[in-house]
């Protein structure tokens, strides 16, 4: 792990802390950019698939925990759960490297919070996501 | 946690599905329905099925269904389009019986409806390519 925490920007927190999340993370929670979440996922050998790319389950699941932690931040909410997800898979992730996933909020009402997230190798775009929460 | 009669396990390749599965089949090529037994490792800290593991479910049982549509050539999720419905808890059986909307040259379009005894718990459509076809 500790091998993971210096590829990782400064200021990563593990919030894969038991269930699905720590069998299929570790996720990590970066320092926000503004009004920017940002979270990381360092790829390891259980998240690919058979043709040396990261796994496209992994991808949405990335995306699901990064857009979950994202809606109850700003909704103050425990719990709230994704009602749709819809992803794009725009570029292969590989082996070794840190997917960074930045989410952004479209519109928060009082039940509901729409978001957007990409999720990118430094520059290169791996996945384009859009998604609707349900507050609670 | 074991499969209902009649569905063996599915051969897997890749390493995430292999970490998460075993899933399940019933059927002969290009009608295969899939299905899973959710365990303590695939919920939530709510005791219900994460979202991302349906999600991976669905990439690997759809991806099936692009395969033997396809005649096992190679192929990759382009989009998809999750909605989920109600929750599923450890212990439920879950199924789908993907149903090809249509095959071009390139593209492959799929879609599956979930269910826990029969109702609905998760909708998918999702769209493939089929690498080396323009």
């Amino acid at each position: 792990m500790s091998d993971v925490l210096n590829t990782l920007p400064p200021g990563a927190e593990n919030i894969s802390l038991g269930g699905f999340n720590q069998f299929a993370g570790p996720i990590w929670r970066l320092p926000a950019e503004g009004e920017v979440r940002r979270f990381a996922l360092v790829v390891a050998d259980k998240h690919m698939n058979g043709s040396g790319s990261v796994h496209g389950g992994m991808l949405m699941m990335f995306a699901d925990v990064s857009m979950s932690q994202t809606s109850r931040a700003v909704s103050g909410a425990k719990s709230c759960s994704t009602v749709s997800l819809t992803c794009d898979f725009v570029g292969p992730g590989k082996l070794g490297e840190v997917l960074v996933s930045s989410v952004r909020v479209t519109k928060q009402t009082r039940t509901l919070v729409f978001m957007s997230a990409e999720i990118a190798c430094g520059a290169r775009v791996i996945a384009a996501v859009t998604g609707l929460w349900k507050i609670g | 946690m074991t499969a209902p009669p009649g569905f063996s396990e599915t051969n897997l390749v890749d390493p995430f599905e292999l970490h998460v599965g075993p899933i399940f089949e019933q059927g002969e090529k290009g009608a295969r329905r899939f299905g899973f037994r959710v365990e303590a490792r695939h919920v939530n800290m709510r005791g219900i099925i994460h979202g991302g593991m349906l999600m991976t479910f669905a990439d690997a049982a759809l991806g099936q269904a692009a395969w033997d549509a396809c005649d096992h050539a190679n192929c990759v999720t382009l989009n998809m389009q999750s909605q989920f419905l109600a929750p599923a808890k450890e212990g439920d059986w879950i199924e789908v019986a993907p149903v090809l909307t249509r095959k071009t040259r390139s593209l492959i379009f799929l879609r599956g409806d979930f269910t826990v005894d029969g109702a609905p718990i998760y909708s998918v459509s999702s769209v493939w390519k089929i690498l080396g076809q323009d």
